[in-house]
């Protein structure tokens, strides 16, 4: 079954023989915009993601790249030059799995986090910090003069693809911040902070309301919560990692603890 | 046969059919496979009905019986339909002082109406806007209220106020900060200067008070006849499939299948002048919901016009009713419905001069816009 279905096709009409036009179409309405023909690519991703953005209100969704490993996930929240999808990228490269790089799908009945695997979208200057990065790394074509600047989109590995219908739990929520001259700096944030950063940068939270608000809820109780500043993209890849294992025995025994009980008895921030 | 024939009357179209039967019979959900499902949240979602598609199967099928794809899709209708209830009704809770200080009843149409009634035709329904009908007398002071309270209109260019301020049954659509919908001011339930004037003073006088909140609505016969007129003379029919599911429900509640309540919708429609409208609304209903009585009123309301003409619009109506999906090619059908509902609207005269200020100004703003770049 198919959560949408999304049909890209070319603008008909007189101007489409002098300056050739794509649109895309869901639930017959023109979701953007005309794009030039040939950035049809980049249309496709951000129609696709405006139409699950407004449709797809059975989860909650999270303006979010998120990775995993070991079935326990990093989520990272999108803040305006947070360099989020370069470091979900980075991270992809370095032995996690890609969840998505656009949205933190989140299931409301148990907030586990689902995947929504497609290529991820890079844009002007990270397209050559990730080649640098990892010479290895599948790249498409460059799309110059879109709306964002240039884009270009990393192919996701053959195993991030095997495991597209794995859930994953959430571990870590960690708000990244590209910052020059910072290197890496991890700083903890109150889980009440983390929770209205998360909901306020949600595609969805306002309308799910209550649901919402649980699942959101349980996602942070579950995750450690990280500021993270960085200049050095290999060394902020590090230090997630070990961030990541280290807050494993923690996760555990507070899983052990109803989630009720929980709420009651946790001291004072 | 007669008009009464049904064999004889048109079917909706084939690709809208899946809709309208799991719509009908919900609890045959349980035998849909996944590629069936497929094609019909789409359908759903595209006309507005995903949430009363939801709602009609949950209440006939166990959910555990459905895959759980199906369970999340529908629950998405449902979450969404809920957002929108929330939203209507606060801006209702916004606006209740600000109307406080106005005399007269403040009676809620449409949407707003199903809501604060808690009729079964609001549950998984997409309100659009808030439709508030006061009298005329008052309206004056109410837009200054509300203007003061931080409402303002969309579109406040001086030919579209007097347009609306002159010819139309309401004001231009309102906005206000915080406030995720519209709000329109209606004095009257169709323009002015329309084919049909209804007998405005009569839906004030016998409007029903609603328990517990300072509005009022029309009567189960005028809240029909509203719908009836809202799509049958006020409307290009074009996906309005939701709008005619709303007359379905309304003519269900009377019920029309009984001999009075037919009796009782016919007077009050003959009152407002509304008879060839029903009959037309009569006539979709039979088509597409099998709504029970139409059949009889389609009879009892044959001679209130050409029952050719009638059926005539049935069949171009049905062929756009429908979402985007079911609905291709069908252009000069679509511009016959657009001409007739124009036609409807205003008299030929005024009709040309409308058309005509919209021209001139269509040409001025595109002239403006071809200057802009050069003077940057």
């Amino acid at each position: 079954m198919f959560d949408v279905t999304v049909d890209l096709r070319r603008v008909r009409g007189i101007r489409g023989h002098v300056r050739p036009q794509c649109e895309l179409v869901c639930d017959g309405i023109v979701e953007q915009e005309p794009f030039p023909l040939d950035t049809s690519l980049p249309l496709l991703e951000w129609g696709t993601n405006f139409a699950l953005a407004t449709r797809l209100f059975c989860y909650l969704l999270l303006h979010a790249g998120v990775v995993e490993r070991g079935g326990r996930a990093i989520v990272m929240p999108a803040m305006p030059g947070s360099g989020k999808s370069t470091l979900t990228a980075a991270l992809t490269l370095r032995g996690f799995r890609l969840l998505s790089d656009e949205f933190g799908v989140v299931r409301l009945q148990d907030a586990r986090l689902l995947r929504m695997l497609r290529p991820l979208a890079l844009k002007n200057e990270s397209i050559d910090v990730i080649r640098r990065f990892e010479s290895t790394a599948v790249i498409g074509p460059r799309f110059p003069k879109t709306r964002k600047g240039t884009v270009a989109h990393l192919a996701p590995l053959p195993s991030h693809v095997d495991a597209r219908h794995e859930v994953a739990d959430p571990a870590l929520v960690v708000f990244p911040r590209f910052e020059p001259g910072a290197g890496v700096v991890l700083e903890p944030v109150r889980k009440t902070r983390a929770f209205a950063r998360l909901a306020v940068n949600s595609f969805n939270y306002q309308a799910l309301g209550p649901e919402a608000f649980e699942a959101l809820a349980q996602l942070v109780d579950e995750s450690s919560c990280w500021q993270l500043r960085y200049s050095d993209l290999g060394g902020a890849v590090k230090a997630l990692g070990e961030l990541l294992d280290e807050t494993r025995p923690t996760e555990e025994g507070m899983r052990a603890v109803p989630r009720s009980l929980r709420v009651a008895s946790r001291p004072p921030e | 046969m007669n008009a009464g024939n049904g064999s004889s009357l048109p079917r909706p179209p084939e690709p809208v059919r899946p809709l309208l039967a799991a719509l009908l019979q919900p609890a045959s959900a349980t035998q849909y496979d996944e590629s069936h499902w497929d094609r019909l949240i789409p359908l759903a979602r595209s006309a507005r009905l995903l949430g009363v598609l939801a709602h009609r199967v949950f209440e006939r099928v166990d959910r555990s019986s459905l895959p759980d794809r199906v369970q999340r899709h529908l629950d998405a209708g449902l979450i969404e339909a809920r957002f929108r209830r929330q939203k209507t009704l606060y801006l209702l809770h916004t606006i209740k002082p600000i109307l406080a200080a106005h005399p007269g009843p403040r009676v809620l149409l449409k949407g707003a109406a199903y809501i604060a009634q808690d009729l079964p035709l609001a549950h998984g329904r997409l309100p659009t806007d808030v439709d508030l009908m006061v009298p005329r007398a008052s309206l004056d002071g109410i837009e200054r209220s509300l203007q003061n309270a931080g409402w303002e209109f969309e579109k406040n260019e001086a030919y579209d106020q007097h347009y609306y301020r002159a010819w139309s049954h309401e004001l231009p659509p309102m906005i206000a900060a915080g406030q995720a919908m519209e709000l329109d001011l209606h004095h009257a339930i169709l323009p002015p200067v329309g084919r049909i004037r209804p007998d405005t003073a009569l839906l004030f006088a016998e409007a029903i008070h609603v328990q517990g909140s300072p509005f009022h609505v029309l009567t189960p016969l005028d809240q029909v006849l509203h719908a009836v007129v809202h799509l049958v003379h006020d409307s290009d029919f074009v996906g309005r499939l939701r709008d005619l599911l709303d007359i379905d429900m309304l003519l269900r509640r009377l019920p029309l299948s009984e001999r009075t309540s037919r009796a009782a919708l016919l007077e009050r429609a003959h009152r407002h002048g509304m008879e060839q409208s029903l009959h037309l609304a009569a006539v979709l209903c039979r088509c597409w919901f099998d709504t029970p009585g139409c059949q009889s009123l389609i009879a009892e309301t044959a001679d209130t016009g050409s029952a050719l003409y009638g059926r005539g619009i049935a069949r171009l109506a049905g062929r756009v009713l429908g979402p985007a999906s079911t609905r291709e090619g069908a252009t000069l059908t679509k511009l016959l419905l657009e001409g007739r509902s124009h036609w409807l609207r205003m008299p030929p005269w005024l009709l040309a001069y409308h058309a005509a200020s919209k021209g001139i100004r269509n040409l001025k703003l595109r002239a403006t816009k071809r200057e802009r770049p050069a003077e940057g």
